[in-house]
């Protein structure tokens, strides 16, 4: 058997969806289930290997070409960019980025420019960029609701899933940015230098899908 | 302050030894391929005025380019690229040369890499430049050499790609949308983005084109790809464009009988100043391409002078970066080490000449006693000490 393809899944909840799709799709991903603290596990009968990461480092591993596969959000991609193919929308871990803030304050209203706490500032410049629009840009790294209630910030930019978070704290969606949910990504030559292999493996997944 | 005295800045490395040789023997093997197929040696300024990579704005974004400013206030970047310098060199001094020209070059190129990402913004390529005819066999000569560079750097395990951006461009002509929409339509097929591009094109309505578009990034593979892409779309300028490169990949699949030889026609990046056919080259190990070239027939009248091209770059770092791999140990030690007694310096220094005369790597001592020369040549791993003074007859070996 050929050197096993090298998969980067996002631990946690996308880890999970995918090894469920993996058994979908017949294989046995017992290694993966009791893992232990091991980071790297094979599924033999698909001749995978399984890398765990964070999901920044999901993209970093494929775009060096160290893992020839990964499974990632589509938040992060939007958040990191760089140079990969973005071959499946695998339908799972679905939410949305929002832009959001006080409720019943009129976002745009006024002429002062607003402040914007986010933990994603690629995804925020590049949607108030998009408007023409100046804004400043506060990167928060934990609970993002906080900034506005503590008028740190006019409004966030954040992942919504249900938006009881924000209703819980007085705050509203105030505009949609972009949909959201877990894509199979590609390194460049990989799927070039394995290109039947890895079509199999993205064909196989999307007759898994429907 | 000198907070940064000690460390280089980021992107860029110092190479040490055992990372000079190999890649010197690179370069060697490199210059060679391209000496004996009659290309000359072009060396031009690290520093260039802005306007040289402002032709089109599209091809160079200005925030990769590192920019300085000149005495007179003039806008200067390094170099991003070769070719670019190469075009103004030939519409200028090079205007009334004989053509064909063959042209390399071996120098660095610079660009600004978002920061933490482990890229080099200094990179080392070479290339080769054939201006002056746009013939088939002038494509087969570019794509031979690449073939040609890419064997001598790897062992045979290597995939070159062609592609042409004229079928997608024939595409694009038929759409009837905006700028940016088809901007974003390149840009999806280039991240082969299958579900977004499908999403988009959907938005456009159903027509031929748009159908065949959709299908354009899974379009590479082998010569199968061709029958499918004629069977997606087809008119005379499309169908010429795929005979045309068809009869090329079948002409360089002739002649390479060992790397792997595919087409992949969703190759259409945005800096592209390419009309035509279009390559890349991978190697096993390396997550990006290490060669990339192709066929730029308008770029150099934009300098003024109307004269078709092809050619390609090589990234010499990274080809370093994957042989460097096998931790092989590359630095010799010398093979003598040459002791002067007091007032036989000059002797000594004779005497080791000879000795270098005939290729022999000859170092002086520098220490004051026997004993300490000694020492140091076992730690060097020097096999020979050679002791002139009144009663020098002949070396002495250390053991």
């Amino acid at each position: 058997m050929s050197k096993p393809l090298r998969i980067a899944l996002t631990k946690g909840r996308l880890e999970k969806d995918t090894v469920g799709l993996l058994e979908k799709m017949g294989f046995d991903c017992t290694a993966v289930r009791e893992k232990g603290r091991k980071l790297i596990l094979q599924i033999k009968d698909a001749n995978l290997e399984v890398v765990l990461a964070k999901a920044a480092d999901v993209i970093t591993y494929v775009e060096h070409g160290v893992c020839d596969l990964g499974v990632v959000g589509k938040d992060t991609i939007m958040e990191m960019n760089g140079n990969f193919y973005e071959v499946v929308d695998l339908g799972f871990g679905k939410c949305r980025f929002a832009l959001a803030g006080k409720k019943g304050v009129d976002f745009y209203g006024g002429y002062g420019v607003k402040t914007i706490a986010t933990k994603y500032p690629n995804v925020a410049r590049s949607f108030f960029e998009g408007k023409g629009m100046d804004v400043e840009i506060v990167k928060i790294e934990g609970s993002v609701e906080l900034a506005p209630l503590l008028d740190l910030a006019n409004g966030i930019v954040d992942i919504v899933e249900t938006g009881s978070t924000l209703k819980e704290n007085g705050l509203e969606v105030k505009e949609e940015i972009a949909n959201i949910s877990a894509r199979l990504i590609v390194n460049m030559v990989s799927l070039k230098l394995r290109q039947k292999e890895i079509e199999d493996l993205i064909r196989r997944i999307e007759e898994n899908l429907q | 302050m000198r907070n940064y005295y000690l460390i280089t800045p980021e992107g860029t490395k110092d190479l040490l030894f055992d990372e000079c040789i190999i890649r010197r023997e690179i370069e060697g093997k490199i210059h060679n391929i391209f000496k004996t197929r009659g290309y000359c040696e072009l060396i031009t300024p690290g520093l260039e005025y802005y306007d040289v990579f402002n032709v089109n704005s599209r091809y160079f974004p200005q925030e990769s380019l590192y920019k300085l400013i000149d005495n007179r206030g003039r806008l200067l970047v390094l170099r991003p690229d070769s070719t670019m310098p190469i075009a103004r060199v030939v519409a200028t001094r090079l205007k009334d040369a004989a053509l064909p020209l063959r042209l390399y070059y071996n120098q660095c190129v610079y660009t600004i890499n978002p920061s933490l990402t482990g890229r080099s913004d200094q990179i080392a390529q070479m290339g080769i430049e054939l201006i002056g005819s746009s013939s088939k066999m002038a494509d087969l000569e570019v794509i031979s050499t690449a073939i040609d560079v890419l064997s001598a750097c790897s062992d045979d395990n290597f995939s070159l790609e062609i592609g042409d951006v004229g079928y997608f461009k024939e595409m694009m002509c038929l759409l009837d949308v905006g700028d940016d929409v088809k901007e974003n339509i390149r840009y999806l097929i280039e991240m082969k983005n299958y579900p977004a591009l499908n999403d988009l094109i959907d938005s456009l309505g159903d027509n031929r084109v748009n159908s065949a578009l959709k299908q354009l990034p899974r379009l590479f593979g082998g010569e199968e790809v061709f029958e499918k892409a004629s069977e997606l779309f087809s008119n005379s300028k499309t169908d010429e464009i795929l005979s045309n490169l068809k009869r090329l990949y079948k002409d360089i699949s002739k002649l390479n009988s060992k790397g792997r030889i595919t087409v992949d026609l969703g190759m259409v990046n945005r800096t592209d100043y390419y009309t035509g056919v279009i390559i890349k080259g991978y190697l096993a190990g390396y997550g990006e391409e290490v060669l990339s070239g192709g066929r730029y027939d308008k770029l150099i009248s934009e300098f003024g002078y109307d004269v078709p091209a092809t050619g390609f770059a090589v990234n010499v770092n990274a080809i370093s970066a994957l042989i460097a791999k096998d931790n092989k140990k590359r630095t010799k030690p010398c093979d003598v080490i040459v002791f002067a007694g007091a007032g036989f310096e000059i002797k000594a220094i004779k005497l080791a000449n000879k000795m270098r005369a005939k290729g022999k790597v000859v170092e002086m001592a520098l220490c004051d006693d026997l004993k300490s020369v000694r020492e140091y040549a076992k730690e060097k791993n020097i096999s020979e000490i050679v002791i002139v003074d009144e009663d020098y007859s002949g070396g002495e070996k250390n053991v």
